[in-house]
């Protein structure tokens, strides 16, 4: 089984993966519609952050329209039956689904059917679809980062 | 109106005076026959500005450009320019950045802002999904380009807007003063920051959800995807740009002896070494940073954590401030040039003239033309770090002698007088770059004489990459001549003709709305003018070549040409610095001079269509680029030389 990792500190924050993903589903370039998301904060931080998968969102769906795809391990939204009410959008613990502002129903990443563009599109290979066994290892330093000592300058920022 | 593919299809204008805000469908007049970006902003400045306006008046206009491209997948497509008249040089100005600014502008639903009139009292400008708002901006002002800008995201509660401000030099009205995007991105060049502060407008923010969208997206992608294929063979990317950024290029440039170093005195400085980009990698370096949609990243991310040239983490620096504020000051601390440009992000000034400026300076005091009266018991000895970073606050807040370098080279040797004019590196009032013109190539030289903003490598297009480095870039089936010849010749070799398709070839960039550095490069691994029209046609649907699309960059550049006839600039004021007819005095390209400008100007005037007396366009040249009313008006003002 493959899945989709992010290998830390090789993103440059060009959000071409944000293109490509809008491009993918409606044809457009809005970053606004895309399922990636780059955050792109001072100091320091470029970072795609992409749906883990985990399902948590699936129960928080009045509608049952949310589910894990076998084939792929994506958890997937039917567009026929959401209502677009929004309650998965506060149950997701990372922000990575949300209401499309155009069609007013929830999307999010369904890794494309197991042949995700944003890794295709990724000039630095910051994205990656890979064997799940070898991206766990990624997962595990993405969030060893959390407790990176912060740089911290001898003096206090002048302005 | 019909649905333009590509286009967010409005404008925005404000006018600052009256604080009326227009929203206006793009004209598609200008559409069909400019594209857009900067030449949709030369036509709307040619028929709304009047000749011989002060650029820091009310009358003078401002517009934010974008173009087709802006915030789409091709390549390096996070681009903005600012167009308007610019108060150094009293002529046409187009300022480019790269970051966010530009496509989020286009995603808040506006392909232009058009700022107009003069503001009471300080505003800033919110702009976000079809709407505009003019916000007051009084707790801003006086704050730097860094304050201003986490302050405004604050307020407007959306941390992911673009922000494009002036810092206190813009307010102060510096000559050069930058305007300043995502925090360490700058439109910098020809004072555009000014002309904000001169409005009183201190920022203009935005963001939106509002979606480009595509004519035929199968065959946008095909090109696309040809496009980054091609970028991926380009050695010098690979190599120099993309591992070491454009600050790699300060050891090139000094190996070929094209470092300008001690102010014009040579191309060639003994110890570029210690702020090369390679040092720089093994030192303040923390990591590289892309604008938007850049399958580059030439941006470099730096930070100096102690010292006397401690320096919070910021975007920077690039060649050209590394050689301004390094070797052309004769200076080699990178921690302070590291420090000099995140104060010139911060101030929101431009690196180039404010390096220019300095060693400027430097050479005056150095020859007796400035003394420590003049400078406030300040001693300007070159090299000297502590120097010029006292230098730029001076200027930033016109205090000392910096209130005298504020006004820019050309201004300043005027008022010192006693020869000083000849020291001054500049065309048109716009000071000179790092690129040493008579150590780098011939066609730099001519490049410098004839842009149209002044003395520029980058604008239209770097023409040196022609005859320095024997790159094509696509224009062999364009009549580009073919093999370059000698980086040194002058005249008899179809320079005149090469910078004028090289020229239109960058303008390309300038009217779709992308960056430049991936048009440069061999025949075939860069983005040719072939693979823009491909990229253009399929984003917009209405078919185009790039033989059309060159017709339309010649338009371009012949209306930002008679921008300046209109303005009095004609023959005359298409010059070098009387430095560059002089050898080079040490390196391997000791003894270079540019011997014969007169000759290139005449070749590269005949090439173009123009007048060789005048260099202005002649009738014929402009009606066949329909540019009859043009013509017309010209030939109807009573000052300038009849064409």
């Amino acid at each position: 089984m493959k899945t989709l990792v992010v290998i830390p500190d090789r993103c440059v924050g060009c959000r071409r993966c944000e293109l490509y993903c809008s491009f993918k589903f409606y044809k457009t370039h809005n970053p606004a519609r895309s399922r990636i998301h780059v955050i792109r904060s001072e100091p320091y931080i470029d970072a795609p952050i992409i749906c883990l998968q985990c399902g948590l969102c699936i129960g928080s769906c009045p509608s049952g329209a949310i589910s894990r795809n076998a084939k792929t391990g994506a958890i997937v939204v039917n567009e026929e039956k959401c209502t677009g009410c929004g309650l998965c959008v506060s149950s997701c613990p990372i922000g990575m689904i949300r209401v499309d502002p155009v069609t007013h129903v929830a999307i999010k990443c369904d890794l494309c059917g197991g042949d995700p563009e944003c890794v295709k599109g990724c000039p630095e290979e910051a994205l990656q679809y890979i064997d799940a066994e070898k991206a766990a290892y990624y997962r595990k330093l993405a969030f060893a980062k959390l407790f990176e000592k912060a740089a911290v300058a001898l003096k206090p920022f002048p302005r | 109106m019909k649905q333009l593919f590509g286009y967010a299809g409005k404008v925005l204008r404000v006018n600052l005076t009256n604080k009326k805000i227009l929203r206006q469908p793009l004209r598609e007049d200008i559409i069909d026959n400019y594209i857009g970006c900067v030449g949709y902003a030369a036509r709307v400045l040619w028929e709304e500005l009047k000749p011989g306006i002060d650029p820091l008046g009310p009358q003078n206009k401002l517009i934010f450009a974008t173009g087709p491209l802006t915030g789409t997948l091709c390549p390096a497509s996070g681009s903005h320019e600012i167009c308007t008249k610019s108060p150094l040089t009293g002529a046409w100005a187009e300022a480019h950045s790269g970051g966010f600014f530009g496509p989020k502008l286009k995603f808040s639903g506006f392909d232009f802002v058009i700022l107009e009139g003069r503001a009471e009292k300080p505003v800033y400008l919110w702009v976000h999904d079809g709407e505009a708002e003019i916000r007051d901006a009084k707790e801003l002002w006086g704050k730097t380009v860094h304050e201003t800008t986490d302050v405004v995201l604050e307020e407007i509660g959306d941390p992911e807007a673009s922000v494009a401000c002036i810092g206190p030099a813009g307010e102060k009205l510096v000559r050069f003063a930058a305007v300043m995007n995502d925090k360490d991105r700058a439109a910098a060049r020809c004072g555009p920051g000014a002309v904000m502060g001169s409005k009183k407008i201190k920022a203009v923010v935005t963001n939106g959800i509002q979606g480009i969208s595509i004519a035929q997206p199968e065959e946008f992608y095909e090109a696309v995807t040809e496009a980054e294929e091609a970028l991926k063979k380009n050695m010098p990317n690979v190599h120099t740009i993309i591992p070491l950024g454009t600050i790699g290029l300060v050891n090139i440039y000094n190996s070929q002896g094209a470092l300008p170093t001690k102010y014009g005195y040579t191309g060639y400085f003994e110890n570029a070494e210690k702020f090369s980009g390679e040092t720089l990698a093994n030192t303040f370096l923390v990591k590289r940073r892309a604008c938007f949609g850049c399958t580059m990243g030439c941006g470099r991310y730096s930070e100096v954590k102690s010292g006397p040239w401690a320096t919070p983490p910021h975007e920077g620096p690039e060649y050209e401030t590394a050689a301004m504020l390094g070797s052309l000051c004769l200076h080699d601390n990178l921690e302070a040039i590291i420090r000099a440009n995140y104060l010139c992000n911060s101030y929101g000034l431009d690196t180039i003239s404010t390096g220019n400026a300095i060693a400027f300076a430097m050479e005056c005091y150095d020859k007796g033309l400035l003394t420590i009266a003049d400078t406030g018991g300040l001693e300007l000895r070159w090299g000297d770090s502590a120097t010029i970073i006292n230098l730029i606050e001076n200027i930033a807040k016109r205090e000392g002698v910096g209130d005298l370098l504020a006004e820019g080279v050309r201004r300043a040797a005027a008022k010192i007088g006693k020869g000083a004019e000849e020291l001054a590196l500049h065309v048109k009032g716009l000071e000179m770059p790092a690129h040493e013109p008579r150590g780098e190539a011939k066609s730099t030289a001519l490049l410098y004489a004839t842009s149209p903003r002044g003395a520029c490598h980058m604008h239209p297009y770097w023409t040196g990459s022609w005859d320095f480095n024997q790159w094509t870039g696509g224009l062999l089936e364009l009549g580009l001549p073919w093999p370059a010849p000698d980086r040194f010749a002058e005249t008899g070799v179809g320079k005149g003709l090469a910078v004028k398709l090289l020229m239109f070839h960058g303008v390309i960039q300038d009217i779709t709305g992308v960056c430049r550095f991936p048009a440069l490069g061999k025949e075939d691994d860069c983005i040719t003018p072939k693979r823009y029209a491909r990229m253009l046609s399929a984003l917009t649907g209405r078919e185009i070549n790039q033989f059309e699309l060159m017709k339309i960059s010649e338009r371009v550049l012949n209306l930002e040409k008679c921008f300046n006839v209109r303005e009095g600039l004609t023959r005359k004021d298409d010059t070098l610095p009387k430095k560059m007819k002089e050898p080079i005095a040490t390196g391997p390209t000791k003894g270079q001079a540019v011997t014969n400008l007169d000759g290139m100007l005449d070749e590269y005037y005949e090439a173009c269509g123009w007048n060789k007396k005048t260099s202005i366009p002649t009738r014929e040249k402009l009606e066949e680029l329909g540019l009859k009313d043009v013509a017309d008006e010209l030939a109807g003002m009573a000052k300038t030389p009849k064409i």
